[in-house]
C-alpha cells in the first residue's frame, strides 16, 4: 500500500499545505520529520481504513484548492468570544497563556513535541496524519496541570490561536482526586483556515474531569482534532461533544483504561446540514478488568455527510468489563447521509459488550400521535427532534450546563431543522 | 457471563482434533502440472470441451488477475499464497467428464457414502425407497416413487476434485424443466443461459480471489428453474477436496426465473493434511421477479490441527441478485471448517420489494481464523433485508463479523435488521465485529444490534411475567432463536447442524 502512495502525484491541496506547514518558520526540529512523513505519505484515502468513510485526500482538495482560501488562512483575524460557560477562566493554547486561573491549576509552555515521531493511527496500520499535520503546523505546547485534590469551582475554556496558530498541541494532567471541568472552544470565522488539535489527557487515580468540546466553526472550515485520554484507577472520565459548525471536521477521541474501577461516559450530539463533512471516530481501550464505559452519540442530518466510527477494545484479561456504545442517526432529508461503523474486539471472554446503530426518519406513530393531540406537524416534529437531541444532554445532570447546550441545539434546530 | 458448561461441552464435540472427515481417496487421479499461466487455462478448457468464447473469457479474467493485489483489509493472519505451487486441475482417471452414475469409480462412491451421501443409496436417505427395493439408478428411465410422508427428496450433484463425478435425479428433474448439471456440461449444452448470466453477479473483475477463479474454475453445479417452476426437490453440490497439493476453484450458478422457487445446499469436507489447500469458489445467484432462493452451505473443510498445521483456505465470493420485483435471497450457512474463512454472502436487492436474508452460525477452534458476514445492499424501493449472526470462538482462534448495509439514495422505504452476537469460550480466542451501516436515504430504517439482552427484553418481560426465571427465559428465548437458524437448513444438513443446535448463547458479547 505504502508503495503505492509513495509513487502518486501530489494534490494541489497536499502541495499547499505542505507550502503552509513550511512558512511556519519556528520549531524545526518538531515540524521537519511531521513534514518530511506528510511529504512521504500524503493524506489518506478512503482505502486507509481509518479514513474509509473521510476521504481527506479528496476532501481537502475541494475546500483547500483555491489560492484564495490559502489568502483568507494568512488573514484570518482574531475574533471576540463570550466564555461558553460563565465565569471560565480563559486559556490562551497559542501564547500558553492563562487568565484568572483558579487555585491548583497551572499552564506553561512545554517542550512536549520536541522527540517527536511518526506514530502508528490508532486505527490501522497508516500514518496518525492529524497528529502528523498537527506537529507539522506546531507553533506551540502547553502543558496544564490539575494538582492532587484541586477542585476548581469554574471551568477551564481552552482556545486555540488563531490562523496559522491555530494548531494546538495540549497535555492536561490531573492528579489524584482532583476534579475539574474543562471546556475545548472551537469556534469563530475561521474562514476555510485548516486547524488540529491534539490534546493528551491524563486521569490520575481517582480524578474526575469533564471534558467539553464545543464545535462551532464556519462552514468553510476544516478541523481535524484528536484527544487522547489516558485513565488510572478508579477515574472517571465525562465527555460532550457538539457539532454545529464546521465545513470539514473530524475529531477523534482515543481513550486508555489502564486502571481498575475507571468508567467513560462519552457523549455527543452532531448537527449536520447541507455542504458538511462531520466525522466522529472514537477508541475504548480497555486493558484492564473491572472497567466500564457508555458511550452515546445522537445525529441529526439534514444535508451533508455525518460519519460516525466506534471500536470497543477488550484486551486479554480485562475481564468484567462492561462496555456499551450507540450511534442513532435522524436522518431528515435524502440530500444528507449518514455512514456508522461501530466495533467491537474482544479477547477476554467474561465481559458484557454491546453496540448498537440505528438510522431512519422521525417516527411516524410517534408523529401521529402529537398531531392527533392536535399539535400542528411542524412543531410536533420539531419537538420530536429536539427530544431526540437532549435526551443525551440531559444525563449531563447539570443544569447551567445543559442550558447552554440546549440554547445552542435550538439556534441550530431552528435555523436548520 | 461466561459461557456455560452445556456449550463449553457441546463445542468441545466439534474442535479441530474431532474432525472425521479427514480420510484419504487413494484412486489414480489425472493431475495437470503445477502452476498457474495461460497453458494451464488453456489445458483446463481444453479438458473440459470448451468453446473459444469460454475460453477467452478465462485468459481475459487472467490477464486482469496478473494486474491485482491479494486484499489485506480482513482480521486474517496467513503468510503469501504461492499460487505457483498449485495444481489446478485434478480428476480421477477413471473419468475425464460426469458420467452416469453406473460408470462412477466405487471407491469414489465410497468416499460419498462414508462422508454421509450415499448416492446409491440416497432415496433411501431421503425415505423413498426401502434398503431392498431397487435404486433409481438401476433403472435410470422409470418415473422415481413420489416423497412419502411429504419428506423433502434431494438431488446431488458430486464434486470431486476438479470434476463432477455425479448428478442424481436429473432426468426427473428434466421432467420439471429444471436444469441442474455441472456447469462444465452446461457451458457445451446451454451457451445461452451461461453466456446471458455468468459473471452478471459477481463480474469477472470483482475481486481478487474471484478474478482468479474466473480464469481457472473446473467445475460446480449449474441450476435453472424455468418460469413459475416450484423445484420438485431439493438441490445440492457436495464438494470433496482429495488431492495432495491442488486447490478447487468452483463455480456455481443459480437461475431462478420469474415465480420460480429452488432450495439448494452445499456440504464441503476435505483429507486431513500437514499443509494448507486453497479453495477459491465463486457462487452466483439470480431471481427474477416473483422467484426466491434458499442458499444452504455447512462448510466443514479440514481445519487444521491444534497447532495451526494444514487445514484449507477459504476464500469465497458469494453474491445473489434480486434481479426482479418481489424477488428474495436467503444465505443460511453453518461454518465449522477451514483454517482461513474470507467470505461474505451478499444480496443486492434490485428489485422494488424485495427481499434479503443471511442466517449464520460460525463456530471456530483450534487457531482457526473466520472472517466472515455478508453485504445488504438496497437499490430498490421497499426493500427489506435481515442479518442473524452467531459467532462462537474457542481455543485459540479468531472470529470476526465483517457485514455492511447500504441504501441508495434513491431507495425509499428500505428495511434492514441486524443482529450479530459473539461468544467467547475460554480466554486465548477473539471475536470481533465490524458492521458498515450507510443510509443514503432518509426513509431507510436500520437497524443494527449486538447484544442479546437488548433485543429479548419484551420477550424476557413476557415470561418473566409468566412465572419463568430470568435465567430460564433467557436461555428459552436464546434457544428457540438458534433453532430458528437451524431451521432455514433442508433436513439432509440437519444431522451436522444438530451438533450446534446443543449450543446455547447464554453469556454472548455483542
Amino acid at each position: 500500500m505504502s508503495s503505492v502512495t509513495e509513487l502518486r502525484p501530489r494534490t494541489p491541496a497536499e502541495t499547499r499545505l505542505l507550502q503552509l506547514a513550511e512558512a511556519q518558520g519556528e520549531n524545526e526540529n518538531v515540524r521537519r520529520p511531521a513534514i518530511e512523513a506528510l511529504r512521504r505519505e500524503g493524506l489518506p484515502t478512503r482505502r486507509v481504513e481509518a479514513w474509509h468513510y473521510t476521504d481527506l485526500r479528496q476532501l481537502m482538495g475541494k475546500r483547500l484548492g483555491e489560492e484564495s482560501a490559502i489568502e483568507a488562512l494568512r488573514e484570518s483575524g482574531e475574533t471576540v468570544l463570550e466564555p461558553f460557560l460563565h465565569g471560565s477562566s480563559i486559556v490562551d493554547l497559542g501564547t500558553s497563556e492563562g487568565s484568572h486561573l483558579p487555585k491548583g491549576v497551572s499552564v506553561a509552555k512545554s517542550d512536549e513535541r520536541s522527540d517527536w515521531k511518526v506514530t502508528p493511527n490508532r486505527l490501522d496500520r497508516s500514518i496518525d496524519t492529524i497528529r502528523a499535520l498537527n506537529s507539522a503546523f506546531g507553533a506551540n505546547s502547553s502543558a496544564i496541570t490539575v494538582e492532587a485534590g484541586a477542585a476548581p469551582d469554574h471551568a477551564i475554556e481552552l482556545r486555540p490561536g488563531v490562523g496559522l496558530s491555530g494548531h494546538a498541541h495540549t497535555r492536561v494532567s490531573l492528579g489524584a482526586k482532583a476534579k475539574a471541568t474543562f471546556v475545548e472552544r472551537l469556534d469563530g470565522n475561521a474562514q476555510g483556515a485548516p486547524s488540529t488539535g491534539v490534546t493528551e489527557l491524563h486521569l490520575g487515580e481517582g480524578s474526575e474531569v469533564l471534558w467539553i468540546v464545543d464545535q462551532e466553526k464556519g462552514l468553510d472550515a476544516v478541523h481535524l482534532g484528536q484527544l487522547h485520554v489516558r485513565l488510572e484507577a478508579d477515574s472517571l472520565f465525562r465527555l460532550f461533544v457538539l457539532n454545529a459548525g464546521g465545513g470539514l471536521v473530524r475529531y477523534e477521541v482515543h481513550t486508555d483504561v489502564v486502571g481498575e474501577g475507571a468508567d467513560i461516559q462519552m457523549r455527543g450530539v452532531n448537527l449536520i446540514r447541507d455542504g458538511q463533512h462531520i466525522d466522529v471516530t472514537t477508541t475504548l481501550n480497555h486493558t484492564v478488568p473491572n472497567t466500564t464505559a457508555t458511550e452515546t452519540f445522537r445525529n441529526v442530518v439534514t444535508g451533508g455527510h455525518g460519519v460516525f466510527q466506534g471500536i470497543i477494545k477488550v484486551a486479554r484479561g480485562a475481564q468484567k468489563t462492561d462496555a456499551k456504545l450507540a450511534c442513532n442517526s435522524l436522518l431528515l432529508s435524502d440530500e444528507g447521509d449518514f455512514s456508522a461503523k461501530p466495533e467491537l474486539e474482544i479477547f477476554a471472554d467474561d465481559v458484557v459488550c454491546g453496540h448498537g446503530a440505528t438510522a431512519g426518519e422521525i417516527d411516524a406513530d410517534h408523529l401521529f400521535y402529537l398531531m392527533s393531540r392536535g399539535i400542528p406537524a411542524d412543531k410536533a416534529r420539531a419537538l420530536l427532534i429536539k427530544a431526540f437531541v437532549t435526551e443525551v444532554v440531559e444525563e449531563l445532570e447539570d443544569e447551567a450546563l445543559q442550558y447552554v447546550l440546549e440554547a445552542r441545539i435550538d439556534d441550530w434546530l431552528s435555523a436548520n431543522g | 457471563m461466561p459461557a456455560v458448561q452445556e456449550t463449553i461441552d457441546s463445542v468441545a464435540k466439534i474442535d479441530v482434533d474431532q474432525y472425521k472427515y479427514g480420510f484419504e481417496t487413494l484412486i489414480e487421479m489425472d493431475v495437470a502440472p503445477k502452476g498457474l499461466n495461460e497453458d494451464i487455462i488453456k489445458l483446463i478448457s481444453t479438458k473440459k470441451n470448451e468453446p473459444e468464447w469460454m475460453l477467452d473469457w478465462r485468459l481475459k479474467a487472467f490477464e486482469r488477475w496478473k494486474t491485482m493485489e491479494s486484499p489485506d483489509w480482513a482480521r486474517l493472519d496467513y503468510p503469501p499464497i504461492d499460487f505457483q505451487d498449485i495444481h489446478y486441475y485434478a480428476a480421477p482417471k477413471s473419468m475425464s467428464g460426469p458420467a452416469s452414475l453406473d460408470e462412477v469409480d466405487p471407491e469414489i462412491l465410497r468416499t460419498y457414502e462414508k462422508l454421509g451421501i450415499p448416492l446409491k443409496e440416497q432415496e433411501i436417505l431421503a425415505g423413498v425407497r426401502k434398503p431392498d427395493e431397487p435404486s433409481e439408478f438401476d433403472d435410470d428411465s422409470g418415473t422415481p416413487p413420489a416423497g412419502q410422508d411429504g419428506r423433502p427428496r434431494v438431488a446431488v450433484d458430486a464434486v470431486f476434485d476438479s470434476v463432477s463425478v455425479a448428478t442424481t435425479f436429473k432426468k426427473e428433474l428434466q421432467k420439471a424443466g429444471v436444469i441442474f448439471m455441472p456447469i462444465s456440461e452446461a457451458i457445451r449444452e446451454h451457451p445461452e443461459l451461461i453466456q446471458k448470466y455468468l459473471g452478471s453477479v459477481v463480474p469477472v473483475s470483482d475481486n481478487y480471489f474471484a478474478t482468479m477463479n474466473s480464469a481457472v474454475f473446473t467445475d460446480g453445479s449449474f441450476v435453472y428453474v424455468p418460469k413459475g417452476v416450484r423445484c420438485p426437490m431439493e438441490l445440492s453440490t457436495y464438494f470433496r477436496i482429495n488431492e495432495r497439493n491442488t486447490g478447487q476453484f468452483e463455480r456455481t450458478l443459480i437461475i431462478a426465473d420469474e415465480g420460480a422457487y429452488v432450495s439448494y445446499l452445499e456440504g464441503c469436507t476435505a483429507p486431513q493434511r500437514d499443509e494448507n489447500q486453497l479453495h477459491a469458489a465463486v457462487v452466483e445467484l439470480v431471481a427474477l421477479e416473483g422467484a426466491e432462493i434458499k442458499y444452504s452451505t455447512v462448510q466443514n473443510w479440514y481445519p487444521g490441527d491444534k497447532d495451526g498445521k494444514g487445514g484449507i483456505y477459504n476464500f469465497v465470493t458469494k453474491r445473489g441478485d434480486c434481479r426482479g420485483d418481489n424477488s428474495r435471497i436467503s444465505w443460511t450457512q453453518v461454518e465449522t471448517g477451514s483454517a482461513i474463512t474470507w467470505k461474505y454472502p451478499s444480496c443486492i436487492l434490485r428489485g422494488d420489494n424485495s427481499r434479503g436474508e443471511f442466517y449464520s452460525i460460525a463456530v471456530s477452534n483450534g487457531r482457526q481464523q473466520i472472517d466472515s458476514g455478508t453485504k445488504m445492499i438496497h437499490l430498490g424501493k421497499n426493500t427489506s433485508s435481515r442479518i442473524i449472526s452467531k459467532g462462537i470462538s474457542a481455543g485459540q482462534s479468531n472470529n470476526t463479523y465483517r457485514g455492511l448495509v447500504s441504501s441508495h439514495r434513491k431507495a425509499t422505504n428500505t428495511r434492514n435488521f441486524t443482529q450479530c452476537d459473539s461468544l467467547l469460550i475460554g480466554e486465548e480466542c477473539g471475536a470481533h465485529t465490524v458492521p458498515y451501516i450507510e443510509s443514503k436515504n432518509a426513509t431507510a430504517q436500520f437497524e443494527h444490534e449486538a447484544t442479546t439482552s437488548k433485543i429479548s427484553e419484551d420477550q424476557l418481560f413476557y415470561c418473566m411475567q409468566r412465572g419463568i426465571p430470568e435465567e430460564e427465559a433467557v436461555a428459552l428465548i436464546v434457544n428457540g432463536f438458534v433453532k430458528d437458524v437451524i431451521q432455514q437448513l433442508p433436513m439432509e444438513f440437519a444431522v451436522e447442524a444438530q451438533k450446534l443446535i446443543g449450543i446455547s448463547l447464554e453469556g454472548s458479547v455483542g
